[in-house]
């Protein structure tokens, strides 16, 4: 080759590296939002799909009878447009919004509802946890083309909330004869909401566009691109050189790394507690913690305080009961069990482990207080909580073992009972119905594994099911709230935040009391 | 030689029987089903994990419920017809999870495996040629101090230093291509896909410098030592010839053993590399896959990397007859 025809074949290639480059950075359009996605949905059908992500983004395409409001938590119409309740509490009749279109055309009526019950319930459909819900509803009726009858079998007070929120897909689009779990509209959502989808580029982004047909108000946002990055850090600072606008943020990064002027400057920080908490189960039917005093001490034993400062940031709050912090059904008047080991002490001793044989460890009728201590791997914070139990523990006379599991290990071995203590979160509904995890009737197969047994709660939860008067059901689960702190089955620890960092490009990005609401925010114009 | 190929091929089956059904034996003996994971992730339990009732008959809709050895015999029947079934997370066909996330992981594999090569068996030839010298101790030392530094953190440094907001600004911040907002030339495609493999590539091929090239090294200094490279010398020829037509050649012979290992490590991705920098390749599919004990996923990739190994040893077995005539085949068996 010729020295000159090298260099032309150089130069050459140095255009097209140049204009590749500039190329790449072709400027996302002022009016798309860019959020982060830190890993890939299964699928986008509302009724089978398992991952938080899936929620994140059908909650754009797909609506529901009734949706929660985000100041009030209050049901409010969605796509039916008002309903009416029997005196019984047994029957929900919606009344749909007319002339509610799917966003490739046909109108939703009542058949479109019959036909996701029927899903809902066909015993091939993989919804096992969406079906759980629904066990109670005898039958769904079509009344008219616009009105929907839901028939329960027994009152619960969140029937309307459970009915309401039903998944809703299109019969139009899956009801061909072909396997609902493996439809190939799962992964090419057709809703009735303010965003349709355009595209999936499998790993690497979800795209939404806006639907112009929408029936209600037009959000400012025009296009939403989710962006699938695994990794936190990247994504931080993809979200610094302005390739995300919404990135959900880690403690550590929002204490250390977006503080500085620049970052204020452009970037909005956000903080808001969906129903969650974490804590630490007992397993009541082993000897060390079938008395309520131990569980007690254990409490008093463990400073949750300088825990949720070293591990979290101090970026959390302490609670006392399984109820969403902001509800009503929180009990506030009951007070957190206080750091204290020498009343930790006092009261292990008053249950009868006592030191007797002088090695250190404390015991009972010749059995060590010597536990097992099981925690999902992979997740930072359970790894430091565990040592630091295992050390305050130790100081007192208490051996604790750390035993670490994979998550579908764990999820089996607490299924099956197979622990000592464990350390959780739990993540819940805002009208957190607490039957699943305390009632006796869940102890031998349900969530109550730690064997929660109280005959006055079992009562007030029977009770509260059918209470339609919210005061009485406040006051049932006040009362309900008094017997978990005195029975401690849980050492409560603490309801984590949801922390966002947002772009300035938009405006009017509120935050309400269950988070952010995309369709309301303005994209702000250019300088 | 014929003979012996046609009985390397026909001995292949059965040993994929074997493989597939320790590996299919180890998923479904594993606790944990893919139904359990569906009470939450990471730590944190979804309210209302599903009853017991509900899980048995959604095992059924997998099949669990099934004996493993008929599991087995139905994965292996539809196998055979190469039909790798539905993963279970997104209920797409296996095939195109696959053909999906393939041709990252081939791209990304073999620029590393080339990169790899041609840097590591000169710097070990070399090394051996000026054994104990500064350059062999100097580069020995470097290549280890490499090979030590864990990939996640070089990948994240990498990406702060080289890609962030805030320090250099050359390279993207992981993925694989720029978004482009009509379909690019071409070249500028290639270009683009280059520019975002260089930080991937480097954080790839750092680590794997040391092992080759001491291997090559060790494999030449013990050729070097033998009395034909004497004899070699001692008629006179130049260092060059004595280094490149007698000493290396030979040395290649034990190199060969690596290539077995070459074919499935194309297919085989990096978790941690893929994961930093937004690659959705092999590597996470399978690793996925695993933790959510998907099992056709699992299956179809342990099988193909099976089958890719089987041949990768049988193409090194015949390599060998090729660089080294005195090995016999036909005894090999």
């Amino acid at each position: 080759m010729s020295k000159k025809s090298y260099h032309t074949i150089l130069a050459a290639a140095l255009f097209f590296f140049i204009t590749g480059l500039s190329g790449g950075y072709s400027r996302i359009h002022p009016s798309t939002l860019v959020e982060h996605l830190s890993a890939e949905p299964g699928t986008l059908n509302p009724m089978t799909a398992t991952d938080a992500y899936e929620g994140m983004i059908n909650g754009h395409i797909y609506e529901a009878l009734v949706e929660r409001d985000r100041d009030t938590l209050e049901m409010i119409p969605r796509l039916a447009e008002r309903w009416t309740i029997s005196p019984d509490k047994m029957r929900f009749r919606f009344f749909l919004k007319k002339g509610v279109r799917w966003s490739d055309g046909p109108e939703f009526t009542a058949d479109d509802i019959i036909y996701s019950f029927r899903v809902l319930k066909d015993p091939k459909t993989a919804n096992s946890h969406v079906k759980v819900y629904y066990l109670d509803v005898q039958s769904v009726e079509k009344i008219d083309r616009y009105t929907v009858e839901f028939l329960y079998s027994r009152p619960y007070y969140l029937a309307l909330e459970f009915c309401g929120g039903m998944p809703v897909v299109p019969k139009h689009i899956f009801d061909d004869g072909t396997d609902f779990n493996t439809h190939k509209n799962n992964r090419l959502p057709i809703g009735t909401g303010p965003f349709k989808f355009q595209k999936w580029e499998t790993g690497k982004r979800i795209i939404l566009e806006a639907n112009e047909n929408y029936w209600g108000r037009k959000p400012g946002i025009k296009k939403i691109i989710y962006k699938i990055v695994m990794e936190q850090n990247v994504a931080l600072q993809m979200l610094k050189k302005g390739e995300l606008d919404v990135v959900a943020l880690r403690e550590i990064q929002w204490v250390r790394q977006t503080g500085s002027p620049k970052f204020t400057e452009n970037f909005y920080k956000l903080k808001y507690y969906q129903p969650n908490f974490r804590y630490i189960g007992w397993n009541a039917k082993r000897p060390f913690f079938s008395d309520s005093r131990v569980r007690l001490a254990l409490g008093h034993l463990i400073n949750r305080k300088a825990i949720l400062d070293k591990l979290m940031f101090g970026l959390g709050e302490m609670v006392t009961g399984n109820f969403y912090i902001f509800s009503k059904y929180y009990n506030k008047n009951v007070k957190q069990v206080e750091y204290d080991p020498e009343k930790g002490k006092r009261l292990l001793s008053e249950a009868g482990w006592r030191d007797t044989d002088n090695d250190g460890i404390l015991d009972r009728d010749g059995r060590k207080f010597s536990f097992t201590f099981m925690i999902p791997s992979g997740t930072e914070f359970s790894e430091r909580l565990a040592s630091i139990l295992k050390e305050d523990f130790s100081k007192v006379g208490i051996e604790m073992d750390i035993r670490k599991y994979e998550w579908a290990v764990f999820v089996n071995k607490l299924h099956n009972r197979e622990f000592d203590a464990v350390t959780l979160a739990w993540g819940l509904g805002y009208s957190g119905d607490p039957y699943q995890l305390w009632h006796s009737s869940q102890a031998e197969k349900g969530s109550n594994f730690c064997n929660f047994i109280n005959s006055e709660a079992d009562d007030i939860m029977d009770k509260a099911r059918v209470e339609f008067d919210e005061s009485k059901r406040v006051k049932l689960y006040h009362r309900f709230h008094e017997i978990i702190y005195d029975e401690q089955p849980y050492t409560f620890l603490f309801a984590k935040p949801t922390l966002a960092a947002i772009s300035k490009r938009f405006d009017n990005v509120k935050v309400h009391v269950t988070g952010l609401n995309i369709d309301e925010w303005i994209v702000r114009l250019e300088k | 030689m014929k003979k012996y190929i046609v009985k390397r091929i026909l001995l292949i089956f059965p040993t994929i029987i074997g493989i597939t059904l320790i590996t299919y034996l180890m998923v479904r003996l594993a606790p944990g089903d893919y139904t359990s994971l569906k009470a939450g992730m990471e730590g944190e339990l979804k309210a209302g994990s599903v009853g017991r009732e509900i899980l048995e008959e959604e095992r059924k809709l997998y099949g669990l419920d099934k004996p493993i050895l008929t599991g087995y015999a139905d994965w292996l029947f539809k196998f055979v017809k190469l039909d790798f079934g539905t993963s279970r997370k997104d209920g797409r066909p296996v095939a195109e999870r696959i053909k999906d996330a393939l041709p990252v992981t081939l791209t990304l594999n073999i620029i590393t495996i080339l990169i790899v090569y041609i840097i590591s068996i000169p710097l070990g030839i070399y090394s051996a040629v000026k054994k104990d010298s500064l350059f062999d101790r100097g580069s020995s030392l470097a290549l280890f101090i490499l090979y030590s530094l864990p990939s996640f953190w070089i990948g994240l440094l990498l990406l702060l230093y080289f890609s962030g907001g805030e320090n250099l600004n050359i390279f993207p911040l992981g993925g694989l291509m720029s978004e482009w907002e009509t379909e690019p030339g071409f070249f500028a495609k290639i270009l683009d896909i280059a520019w975002h493999l260089v930080l991937p590539v480097i954080t790839l091929t750092y680590g794997s410098f040391a092992f080759l090239a001491r291997y090559s090294r060790a494999n030449l200094l013990e050729v070097i030592n033998q009395q034909y490279i004497t004899t070699a010398r001692a008629k006179g020829l130049s260092e060059m010839k004595v280094i490149f037509v007698h000493a290396f050649r030979n040395s290649l012979i034990p190199l060969i053993t690596l290539m077995a290992s070459l074919l499935p490590g194309l297919l085989g991705g990096s978790v941690i590399v893929e994961r930093i920098f937004s690659i959705p390749g092999i590597g996470l599919l399978a690793f996925e896959a695993i933790l959510s004990r998907d099992i056709p996923v699992i299956m179809a990739i342990g099988s193909i990397s099976a089958i890719l190994t089987l041949i990768g040893i049988l193409l090194s077995d015949l390599t060998y007859a090729i660089a080294d005539p005195r090995i016999r085949l036909e005894s090999k068996i």
